[in-house]
């Protein structure tokens, strides 16, 4: 592995969904291991119901047109592709517990822990991102 | 057009997929083969360049084609770092630069058709490594050949070719073309 990058999603929208997805394919595609802790509403972004229809940003309802005419992947599409890449998933069992959430309403293969399983990943990680 | 071991068509996608389909289809080559990217995506210049050092692959250069970028990478080849060199005969850069003005020796390029292109020496004659064994036809026998590529490894197999066919003067510039200084020319897209 080339090196270790450690990010938390926390917001639920779909720019957040794509700030997160894509920094994490392309790190795993430059053979980083790469975990996403989800907590808040960052949960919505591997929720089966919710992480493909996310909202745009209050105001920001005009860029939709742009994400069709750059051909921007859709949010389920780098889900399976950064999973495919093996970045791990895990969802912040506090924040599930919060809105009464089971690890079935989200995708396959997540991982589900608290805030200690992910700074054991995070400690030596050598990008660590917030979004 | 260059040829290479593998196209892949990026053309029309978004970052990361660029990035993310060249890593997929690096996997499926072998170590020293080429692949030409073709993407739409103007960052994926910069991206391919920084993906290529930190996964220690090759970067080889760029053709611009109207909004097609084409890149070319080569797959990273680790026994070209530690392999010796067995080929008794050699010369350093240097002393092939003083070489080139003769009219009875030719300079052989045996490294990939897009790593030539993008970078060798002037009238160097291109026959990649792979092809060698059935392209010797194509040098005359009488020259002295002095064979380069990247490091001096790949050239070390092709001198020793080179004298089984019956080449009499062969050397190989063992330094290759990470250390040459003197002027190179581009090939056209």
């Amino acid at each position: 592995m080339a090196g270790k990058t450690a990010i938390i999603a926390s917001n639920g929208t779909q720019f957040d969904a794509y700030k997160v997805y894509n920094i994490a394919t392309a790190a795993a595609a430059s053979d980083h291991e790469v975990a996403i802790f989800f907590t808040f509403e960052g949960l919505n972004l591997i929720n089966k119901e919710a992480y493909g229809q996310l909202a745009l940003p209050e105001g920001k309802e005009a860029v939709a047109e742009g994400f069709k005419k750059g051909n921007v992947p859709a949010i389920p599409e780098l889900v399976e592709m950064a999973q495919e890449l093996g970045v791990k998933f895990i969802g912040c069992q506090m924040t599930m517990d919060l809105f009464g959430l089971e690890k079935e309403a989200f995708v396959d293969g997540i991982d589900v822990g608290g805030a200690v399983t992910f700074l054991e990943f995070a400690k030596d990680a050598d990008v660590t991102l917030t979004f | 057009m260059i040829q290479t071991d593998k196209v892949l068509d990026a053309i029309g996608m978004a970052c990361p997929m660029p990035i993310v389909r060249t890593k997929k289809a690096m996997n499926e080559l072998q170590p020293g083969q080429v692949i030409e990217v073709q993407a739409t995506d103007k960052g994926s210049l910069a991206d391919l360049k920084a993906w290529a050092k930190s996964s220690g692959n090759q970067y080889l250069g760029t053709f611009e084609e109207g909004d097609v970028l084409k890149h070319y990478l080569r797959k990273a080849d680790q026994s070209e770092a530690k392999e010796e060199v067995s080929f008794p005969h050699t010369l350093t850069n240097a002393e092939l630069q003083e070489q080139l003005g003769r009219d009875d020796v030719v300079v052989l390029d045996v490294r990939e058709p897009a790593e030539y292109a993008f970078g060798h020496i002037e009238g160097a004659v291109s026959i990649p490594l792979g092809e060698l064994e059935n392209r010797t036809q194509e040098l005359d026998i009488d020259k002295e050949v002095f064979v380069i590529c990247r490091t001096g490894n790949r050239s070390d197999f092709a001198a020793k070719q080179l004298v089984e066919k019956g080449f009499g003067r062969v050397k190989n510039a063992v330094e290759g073309m990470t250390q040459w200084d003197g002027s190179t020319e581009q090939s056209k897209a």
